[in-house]
């Protein structure tokens, strides 16, 4: 009487036909100790979506300083009051031409100096009676490069450009508002800033950083969309220095952005004989800082999760030993009939993985609507995961498993006489 | 076909165990008629679970078609009952869910029927105890006697040698334990064991034997 594989098909079919009819003479029982499961599942598939959408918009903003980039300035703090301070940013003209000729930095594949004017005095553009507090910088050819920085319309700076210090300007979205009609192309137009005159070559595509401004972040606080980019020696003439602010560099890979920063401040040491300490930033460990922020926040949403995981779970172990209660004497005659303990045991862990997985299923639908919903309330892009829809599904079949176990070993283990006579 | 020897049984339910079986031998052949009966606490539902393979023997033997099963384990148990054995119950016990047809089934479930095999032959069993037109009734929808003829269906599907029933006409009327008296007395026609606990001298009286039990031990053995 060795069963064939066809019946032994069948006999797992017949087990689930069991479990469903068991099921289905405690509906308002199932259902609820299921929205247990449901709400859990939702929860984790909610911060699941959470979690990537938050990554997009963090990681699409991060993009607008381009991935690679690494910064490097003067560190003024001082940790020895003995050595005689020197004045300046430690970064010369002299400075940028030797690292252009130099092959002192391998992992560096490009770089530009920036000048913020800031510390020196502040600049307004005009033009007529319209004015823009937008912030002038002045940068070398490769910037825009380097800072993903895309032009709706003209040119970007070329090597003519800084060698000449041309009175060239590249200016951002809200300067152009600023200082034009909506309906005027800028380009070949005059602003003025301070006493010169600059002739617009561009406008900056729009770049939104608008997250990282609204947790103020360092990075945010600069709108990128209300620059005035000019040729960094223009604007030293302008200043009367020869001081650069910092470099930005660009590294030959993301990987290489913390050797390429150092490969600069070791270059600059030595060329200052150590005068000046540097810090350095680079794009990379911003990006390990929004990952470990995005981690705390979904631990603690997938640990607020696992509570109410475990607390459906125990809904279940109680629902299912109850039925194993009242069913007592139903189980002693399926084992007088020839129910073995494999048997009885696969019935009611069946059962009870049909609770937790149809809790899973409509926890699936749940999490999938308030995704959508958080999303579009948030802005925030949606990103379909459909591995999200496979944990659910193994997280609710897990939790069935392991709430069924107990109940269902108390019902394989009834000793067969007691169970028929049990009132 | 059923040999005990020197059985004995206790319960520790209480503070002191109970000495319910004191050493029973007893032959049934096959084909026999058994009514097994005797006060309560005489050891009558013990004894019937131990014939049952429901219930493990604290002392002695049983052997059944020449084959020692008080030392098998329960999943080997659980097969014995279900081919060598069908059981008939005093609370019918059938599954209040489930259909007539799928009460019957149930044995063949766990005998690993194909499905087409299974409801065939829970059909022809539910029609030879007269109930073919209510194979789709559940058991609310019955009478108390219809239900215990469903439960004999049920006892019958896998073609048992042995059907052991423990006061099948305990919660019927005269009439409905009338008929399912006959039925038995059918099936003993046909060559089928039949072990029945009663404690009703005319119902046992469809008997061939009678067992009396008192305290524990075989106080009398009848056969007409």
């Amino acid at each position: 009487m060795k069963p064939a594989s066809n019946t032994l098909w069948q006999f797992w079919l017949d087990l689930l036909g069991q479990a469903l009819l068991g099921l289905a003479d405690h509906k308002l029982r199932t259902a609820l100790s299921a929205t247990g499961i449901a709400i859990g599942i939702a929860a984790v598939i909610l911060i699941a979506t959470v979690n990537r959408s938050g990554k997009e918009v963090i990681f699409s903003e991060l993009q607008t300083f381009g991935l690679k980039s690494v910064w490097v300035h003067r560190n003024y703090k001082v940790d020895d009051p003995r050595r005689v301070i020197r004045g300046g940013t430690g970064i010369s003209n002299d400075d940028i031409n030797a690292l252009k000729a130099s092959a002192s930095c391998p992992a560096l594949a490009k770089f530009t100096p920036i000048l913020w004017p800031g510390r020196y005095a502040p600049l307004f553009a005009t033009r007529g009676n319209r004015y823009s507090s937008a912030g002038v910088e002045g940068v070398g050819s490769a910037y825009l490069e380097i800072n993903n920085d895309a032009l709706v319309v003209g040119r970007g700076f070329n090597p003519q450009d800084i060698e000449r210090r041309r009175a060239v300007a590249v200016i951002g979205e809200q300067v152009r508002n600023d200082l034009f009609a909506a309906d005027e192309n800028p380009v070949g137009k005059e602003l003025r800033i301070a006493d010169d005159k600059f002739e617009i070559i561009g406008v900056l595509a729009y770049k939104d950083r608008s997250f990282l401004a609204s947790i103020n972040s360092t990075g945010g606080q600069q709108d990128p969309n209300g620059r005035i980019l000019i040729p960094y020696n223009r604007l030293q003439t302008m200043l009367g220095t020869e001081d650069i602010t910092m470099i930005q560099g660009e590294a030959v890979s993301p990987g290489m952005a913390r050797a390429a920063a150092e490969q600069i401040v070791a270059f600059l040491k030595r060329r200052h004989q150590d005068a000046f300490k540097y810090r350095i930033e680079t794009m990379q460990q911003y990006v390990a800082n929004a990952d470990v922020i995005l981690g705390i926040v979904s631990t603690i949403g997938l640990v607020a999760a696992t509570v109410s995981l475990l607390v459906a779970g125990l809904g279940i172990l109680n629902i299912m030993s109850t039925s194993v209660i009242e069913r007592t004497r139903e189980i002693g005659l399926r084992k007088a009939i020839g129910g073995g303990e494999g048997e009885i045991m696969s019935q009611f862990l069946i059962e009870a993985t049909l609770i937790s997985l149809l809790g899973g299923v409509f926890g699936l639908l749940l999490g999938a609507v308030s995704s959508v919903a958080i999303t579009a309330w948030t802005h925030y892009p949606l990103v379909p995961e459909f591995s999200f829809i496979v944990i659910g599904f193994c997280v609710s079949l897990v939790v069935g498993l392991i709430s069924g176990v107990y109940p269902a070993y108390r019902a394989a283990k009834l000793r067969p006489v007691e169970a028929l006579r049990y009132e | 076909m059923i040999r005990l020897e020197g059985a004995e049984k206790y319960y520790t339910t209480g503070a002191e165990p109970i000495h319910v079986l004191r050493g029973i031998s007893l032959h049934i052949a096959s084909g026999e008629f058994v009514s097994i009966m005797g006060p309560s606490g005489s050891g009558k539902s013990t004894l019937m679970n131990i014939l049952g393979c429901l219930d493990t023997l604290d002392k002695g033997t049983y052997e059944l078609d020449r084959r020692r099963v008080d030392t098998v384990n329960n999943s080997e148990q659980a097969k014995i009952r279900n081919r060598k054995f069908g059981f008939v119950f005093q609370q019918f016990n059938l599954i209040p869910r489930l259909s007539a047809l799928r009460n019957v089934e149930l044995p063949m479930i766990y005998g690993r029927l194909p499905l087409a095999e299974r409801q065939q032959r829970a059909r022809q069993a539910l029609h030879r105890v007269g109930l073919g037109d209510r194979c789709s009734h559940t058991p609310a929808r019955l009478s108390g006697g219809q239900q215990q003829r469903v439960a004999i269906a049920r006892a019958l599907v896998n073609d048992p040698d042995v059907i052991i029933a423990d006061e099948p006409t305990g919660s019927l009327d005269s009439h409905a334990g009338e008929e399912i008296m006959n039925i038995f007395s059918e099936l003993h026609a046909q060559g089928k064991l039949i072990i029945m606990v009663t404690h009703e001298h005319d119902i046992a009286a469809y008997a061939q034997r009678i067992i009396r039990l008192r305290d524990g031990v075989i106080a009398e053995d009848l056969r007409k």
